[in-house]
C-alpha cells in the first residue's frame, strides 16, 4: 500500500478545516515513513479505521496546542488539558478530520467502504504510541497556532 | 450500553487469560469511569465499528504489564517495558478482541474491530469515545487489569 497516498486525504482535509473552523493556514512538510512506533507531543487524538483498510488515523500536537484550538472553538479560555471541553475539542477536530478524509477515500476507492471509531484522547508527557506489525506515514503541518502531526497506520483487511 | 455487550468482553478476556496460563484472574468491580487521569502507565485501545460502535481500552500498570508479558513468554523475565513485551501486550488484546467479537457474533451483534495500539505513560489523561465508559475491574496475581468499554449502539 502506498501510504504517501494514504496520508494526502487527511492532509487535504486538515488543510479545508484549519482554515475554516479556525481561519488558520497550515504549511505542510514533507510526508514521511515511520516505523510502529511514535513519540506524543503531549495530546493525541485517534480514530480507528475500519473496512477495506484498517488502522488508526493520528492527530498529535502539544498540550498547548491543543488549549489553543479549543479556545478558539468554543470561544472560551482553557489551561489544563484536564478539562473535559478540550479532550472532547480535541476529539471533535479529529472527528472531521477523519470523517472529510474518509469520505474522499471511499470515492476514489470504491469498495473499501471505511468507517470511523469514535476519538479517543490521550493526553501526558512522555507518552508513546506503539502498532504492532504496522508501519505509519506522517506529517507536520506547521501552523500559527503550534505544529500539528498527522500520522496514519493501515493495511489491508484480510 | 448493553450488559449483554459487557459479558462478550468480560469473557473474552477471562478465557483468553486462562488460556495463556494467568489462572487466578477474577472480577472484582465494575464501575462507572469517574476520572479523567489514570495511574496505568499501559494502555491498549482496539475501536468497534458495526452494530456497536465505541472504543475498548485494556488498561494496567508497568509491573502489570511486565508480569503478563513474562507469563506469556513462559516466564521468562521481563525487566524492562520493551519492544517484545509491547508485542506481547498488543498480541493478548487481538486475542481479547478476537474472542469478543465471537461472542458478541452469537447474540447477533457483529461487528469489525480494528488492530490494537498501545499507549504507553505516565500520569495519562484520557477520553475514551465520546460516551459514558464502563469499567470493568480484575484481579490476579500479575495484577490488577481494567478492561473499560465505552461503546454505543
Amino acid at each position: 500500500m502506498d501510504l504517501n497516498a494514504t496520508i494526502a486525504p487527511f492532509v487535504r482535509a486538515s488543510n479545508n478545516i484549519f482554515k475554516e473552523m479556525f481561519d488558520l493556514n497550515i504549511h505542510k512538510g514533507q510526508a514521511e515513513a515511520e516505523e510502529d512506533s511514535f513519540t506524543s507531543q503531549g495530546f493525541t487524538v485517534m480514530v480507528g479505521l475500519i473496512g477495506g483498510w484498517e488502522g488508526w488515523f493520528f492527530l498529535d500536537m502539544s498540550q498547548e496546542t491543543a488549549l489553543k484550538l479549543a479556545s478558539i472553538m468554543v470561544g472560551e479560555d482553557y489551561s489544563s488539558v484536564e478539562d473535559e471541553e478540550v479532550l472532547l475539542a480535541g476529539a471533535e477536530i479529529a472527528n472531521i478530520i477523519g470523517g472529510n478524509a474518509i469520505t474522499d477515500i471511499n470515492n476514489i476507492h470504491s469498495g473499501l467502504n471505511i468507517r470511523l471509531t469514535p476519538p479517543s484522547v490521550f493526553a501526558g508527557k512522555d507518552m508513546s504510541m506503539f502498532n504492532v506489525r504496522l508501519n505509519a506515514c506522517s506529517i507536520l503541518l506547521q501552523t500559527d497556532a503550534g505544529n500539528v502531526k498527522l500520522n496514519v497506520v493501515m493495511k489491508e483487511r484480510k | 450500553m448493553d450488559v449483554k455487550h459487557i459479558n462478550a468482553f468480560i469473557t473474552g478476556l477471562m478465557e483468553v487469560t486462562s488460556m495463556l496460563g494467568i489462572d487466578s484472574l477474577t472480577r472484582t468491580a465494575l464501575n462507572a469511569r469517574e476520572n479523567l487521569k489514570t495511574e496505568n502507565e499501559v494502555n491498549i485501545i482496539i475501536g468497534l465499528v458495526g452494530d456497536i460502535r465505541g472504543n475498548v481500552v485494556l488498561s494496567m500498570q508497568e509491573k502489570t504489564a511486565m508480569n503478563v508479558a513474562s507469563k506469556m513468554m513462559g516466564g521468562l523475565p521481563v525487566n524492562e517495558f520493551d519492544l517484545i513485551s509491547k508485542s506481547a501486550l498488543c498480541e493478548l488484546t487481538n486475542m481479547v478482541s478476537g474472542r469478543s467479537a465471537s461472542e458478541l457474533e452469537k447474540i447477533g451483534v457483529l461487528t469489525n474491530i480494528t488492530p490494537p495500539t498501545l499507549i504507553h505513560g505516565s500520569n495519562l489523561i484520557s477520553l475514551i469515545s465520546q460516551v459514558e465508559t464502563l469499567v470493568v475491574k480484575f484481579t490476579a496475581e500479575e495484577g490488577v487489569i481494567e478492561l473499560n468499554i465505552a461503546t454505543e449502539n
